[in-house]
C-alpha cells in the first residue's frame, strides 16, 4: 500500500553549533522552507499548508513572512519532543490524501542559541504532574532520563556499552563525508567515546545529542502536482504514530519500560507498507541519546534485543559495507540536531539518490522519531 | 553523594499527591471503586474510570529496577552536588509501581533498599516529606 502524497522537495539552512547562527530562528526556518520550494520548483504561493511538532514559528507569522498562498491547513502533533517528526510527516499525508490540502511543508526549527539549552534545566522551585515524582530528586533532562532507561535495557538484554558506541561512530564516520554537517572534519575513535566524560551512567558526552542551532524542511504534494516537477517524487510508503495503553503513566511507570514506544508504531508501519525490517536497506534513526536507538532498533523489528550485540558489532551501521547503514548523513550526532527532521530530510535523499553516503538502489528508507518519548513515530519513504 | 541540597525544588501539593509526599509512608494512590494502585496519581482510574481515590500504604521495602549516577549538572544549583545517584525502585508490595529517589553510595540493579523521609520547606511554608532510599543492609 502506497500513501497518497509524495515528497517533491528537500531543503535546510545552514546547521551550527547553538549559539553560533548568525540567524533567528524564525530566519532559519523561513530559510530551510524557501529551500525546501526552490528545490521543488514550486513557488511560495502554492503552499496551502504547513505542518511541524513542536514548533515555535507558527503558520500565521511564517505564511505572512514568506508570502505563502491562503493557507487550508495547518497542524502539528501532541507529545514533547523529537517524536513528532514522522508523525508530522504523516500529518502531510493525510491532508493531501484527504484533499485538505495541495501542497504541504513539513518543518522544524530549532535554534538553542536563541531559546535555551534542552541539556540544561530551570530552577523550578515547585515540580508539577509527573515532573513531581523526578525533578525534587534531580532528574530533569531528557539525558537523565534516557539514561535510566538504558540502565535498565543493558541490564536486561546484555547489551554493552561498545555497541552504544557503535551508534555514535556510525554518526560521525557518515558526517565525514556530508559537508553540512557540524562534526565534519571532526573524526571520533572508538578509545575517545570510551574515555569521554559521563553526562549520566551509562551514557557519555558523545552518546549525547548536541545542541544546535538550524531548521529543515521538506514539500508536499499530490502525485499529479509532482508529474509536472523537476525533480522525481519520493513517495510517502507508510507512516505510523502513537503508543501504547499506559505508555503516557509518567515517571517511569510505563508498563513496558525500558521502551523506545516504537513496538506499536513498528507493527502498524510493517503492517500499512506489506514489508518487513529485512527489507529496509537504509534506516535513521532518531539519536537523542544513543541507548534508545538500540532500542527503536530491536522495537521495530530489526532483531531481537538480545541480538542487539552482534547486529551493530563490527561497523554493521556504517555505510558502505555494514548491513543497514543508519544516520547516513551523521545524523542528530554528526549532522546537527534539528530535533530529528534533519533524518526526516536524509531518508529522503537515500531515495532520490542524494545522500554523501548513498546506499546503492536504495527502494525503501526509514526514520523513526524520537525514540524513549510517547507518542513515537516512524514514516517509510521509497520509490514512486 | 546522596539527597539533594534541602533548598532544591519541592513537588507542588495537589490532592492526588498529598498523601504521598506529606505522610512519611509509601500511600499509594488506589482507587476507591476497583482498588487498583496508579502511580503517579492520577485523576481517572485507567481500569475502571472511576474518579474518587483513597491511599494504600505498602511495606517500606523496595528493589533497585534501574538507576543513573548524574555527572553533569542541569541547573548550576546542582553544581555541588554531582555526582549524584538516583534510583528507579520498585515497591516489593507492588512491584509495578516505581518510585524514583536518590540513593546515598553506589547502586546496583536488583539492590534491596529501604526508604526514609527527607524534609523539604517550600517557598510558603509547607512542609513535603520526600521518600529517598538506602541500603536495606545498613538496617
Amino acid at each position: 500500500m502506497h500513501g497518497r502524497a509524495v515528497v517533491v522537495g528537500v531543503g535546510e539552512s545552514r546547521y551550527y553549533k547553538r549559539g553560533e547562527a548568525t540567524e533567528s530562528e524564525f530566519q532559519l526556518a523561513c530559510i530551510a522552507i524557501r529551500n525546501a520550494v526552490d528545490d521543488a520548483g514550486l513557488t511560495m504561493r502554492e503552499v496551502d499548508g504547513v505542518v511541524s511538532y513542536m514548533e515555535r514559528n507558527e503558520p500565521v507569522r511564517l505564511s505572512a513572512a514568506l508570502g505563502m498562498g491562503d493557507l487550508a491547513f495547518t497542524a502539528q502533533t501532541f507529545g514533547g519532543g523529537g517524536n513528532g517528526a514522522g508523525a508530522a510527516v504523516t500529518l502531510a499525508d493525510a491532508a493531501i490524501s484527504a484533499g485538505y490540502a495541495r501542497c504541504v511543508v513539513a518543518f522544524r526549527s530549532l535554534a538553542q542559541g536563541q531559546f535555551g539549552r534542552y541539556g540544561q534545566s530551570g530552577r523550578s522551585r515547585r515540580s508539577r504532574g509527573a515532573g513531581a515524582f523526578t525533578v525534587p530528586y534531580g532528574i530533569q533532562t531528557p539525558a537523565q532520563i534516557c539514561a535510566m532507561q538504558t540502565q535498565r535495557f543493558m541490564h536486561e538484554h546484555g547489551v554493552t556499552q561498545d555497541s552504544l558506541a557503535e551508534v555514535v561512530l556510525a554518526s560521525y564516520a557518515h558526517a565525514q563525508r556530508n559537508p553540512r554537517a557540524i562534526r565534519f572534519g571532526t573524526p571520533l575513535t572508538r578509545d575517545e567515546y570510551h574515555a569521554s566524560r559521563w553526562i549520566a551512567e551509562p551514557l557519555h558526552l558523545y552518546d549525547c545529542c548536541p545542541e544546535n542551532d538550524g531548521a529543515a524542511a521538506i514539500v508536499v504534494t499530490t502525485p499529479e502536482r509532482a508529474r509536472e516537477l523537476p525533480c522525481a517524487p519520493v513517495a510517502i510508503v507508510a507512516g505510523a504514530h502513537g503508543l501504547e495503553h499506559r505508555d503516557g503513566a509518567g515517571a517511569f511507570n510505563e508498563p513496558g519500560f525500558p521502551t523506545a514506544h516504537h513496538r506499536h508504531v513498528g507493527q502498524q508501519l510493517w503492517d500499512r507498507a506489506g514489508v518487513k525490517p529485512g527489507d529496509i536497506p537504509v534506516a535513521q534513526l532518531y539519536e537523542n541519546f544513543t541507548g534508545p536507538v538500540l532500542m527503536a532498533l530491536s522495537e521495530m523489528g530489526f532483531c531481537e534485543p538480545g541480538e542487539l550485540n552482534d547486529f551493530v558489532a563490527d561497523g554493521n551501521l556504517q555505510w558502505p559495507n555494514g548491513r543497514l547503514p543508519i544516520n547516513t548523513s551523521g545524523g542528530n550526532l554528526g549532522e546537527a540536531y534539528i530535533h530529528g527532521f534533519g533524518n526526516v530530510v536524509e531518508a529522503v535523499r537515500q531515495v532520490r539518490g542524494e545522500s554523501t553516503c548513498q546506499v546503492s538502489g536504495v527502494e525503501l528508507s526509514l526514520s523513526v522519531s524520537g525514540p524513549g518519548y510517547a507518542p513515537g513515530s516512524a514514516v517509510l519513504f521509497g520509490k514512486v | 553523594m546522596g539527597a539533594l541540597p534541602a533548598d532544591w525544588g519541592v513537588p507542588e501539593l495537589t490532592d492526588a499527591n498529598r498523601p504521598w509526599f506529606t505522610s512519611g509512608a509509601l500511600a499509594v494512590q488506589e482507587c476507591a471503586s476497583c482498588s487498583t494502585l496508579i502511580h503517579p496519581p492520577e485523576e481517572v482510574c485507567h481500569a475502571c474510570g472511576a474518579m474518587s481515590f483513597g491511599t494504600r500504604v505498602l511495606e517500606p521495602r523496595g528493589t533497585v529496577h534501574s538507576y543513573t549516577v548524574v555527572h553533569y549538572a542541569a541547573n548550576r544549583a546542582l553544581a555541588d552536588a554531582v555526582p549524584y545517584t538516583v534510583v528507579l525502585v520498585s515497591l516489593d508490595d507492588a512491584p509495578h509501581v516505581r518510585v524514583i529517589g536518590n540513593l546515598d553510595g553506589p547502586a546496583h540493579i536488583g539492590m534491596a533498599v529501604v526508604p526514609y523521609w527527607q524534609e523539604r520547606t517550600a517557598d510558603d511554608g509547607t512542609v513535603v516529606l520526600l521518600p529517598q532510599w538506602r541500603p536495606a543492609e545498613h538496617e
